[in-house]
C-alpha cells in the first residue's frame, strides 16, 4: 500500500522534472532539471529492486551526463534564442 | 500495519517534492543548484532507509556509490558557475 504511494510520488516528480527539462530557455537550468530526473529515475530502479541498474544509472546519469553537458554548454552558448 | 521504514521514506519523499519546487520556481541558477544538492542528499538517505526496509545488506552499496557520484555532478556545475574549468 505505502510502497505504491511512494512509487506514484517518485514517478510524478520524474514527469515534472522532465517537463521542466524541455521547457527551460536557460540551458544550465535544463541540465539541472535533467540531472534531477535521472537521479529520481535511479531511485525508482532501486525501489523496483534492481540495484545494479540503479548503480549504472547513477554513474551515467548523475555524474557523466551532467559533466559532458556542462562542458558542451561551456563550448557553445548558454541561452537558447527563442 | 504500516512499516515504519516505509513511513520514513514517504516523509523523505515529501521533502524531495519541496526540493523540486525550488528547482521549478527558483529565480536564479544557484537556487536550483542548491535544490538539486538537497535532493541528492535526500535520495541517499532514502536509499539507506529503503535498504533497511527491504532487509538487504547489498542495497547499501548503491547509496555509497550514489553519494560519491552526486558530489561530482554538483562540483561540475559549481565550477562552471565560478567561471573556471
Amino acid at each position: 500500500m505505502i510502497e505504491e504511494i511512494i512509487q506514484i510520488v517518485v514517478l510524478s516528480i520524474i514527469v515534472i522534472a522532465g517537463i521542466m527539462a524541455i521547457s527551460f530557455k536557460d540551458l544550465l537550468a535544463a541540465v539541472i532539471s535533467f540531472t534531477a530526473a535521472s537521479l529520481l529515475l535511479s531511485l525508482e530502479f532501486y525501489i523496483l529492486q534492481a540495484p545494479d541498474v540503479a548503480i549504472a544509472e547513477a554513474g551515467i546519469g548523475a555524474a557523466l551526463t551532467t559533466a559532458i553537458f556542462i562542458l558542451a554548454i561551456k563550448g557553445t552558448v548558454r541561452r537558447e534564442e527563442s | 500495519m504500516i512499516e515504519p521504514f516505509f513511513l520514513v521514506a514517504a516523509l523523505l519523499l515529501i521533502f524531495m517534492v519541496c526540493g523540486i519546487i525550488r528547482i521549478v520556481f527558483g529565480p536564479t541558477i544557484p537556487d536550483r543548484v542548491v535544490g538539486l544538492d538537497t535532493i541528492n542528499t535526500l535520495v541517499v538517505a532514502a536509499m539507506i532507509i529503503l535498504g533497511a526496509a527491504y532487509n538487504e545488506v547489498i542495497y547499501i552499496d548503491v547509496a555509497i556509490v550514489y553519494a560519491l557520484l552526486s558530489f561530482i555532478g554538483t562540483l561540475y556545475i559549481a565550477k562552471y558557475l565560478e567561471g573556471g574549468m
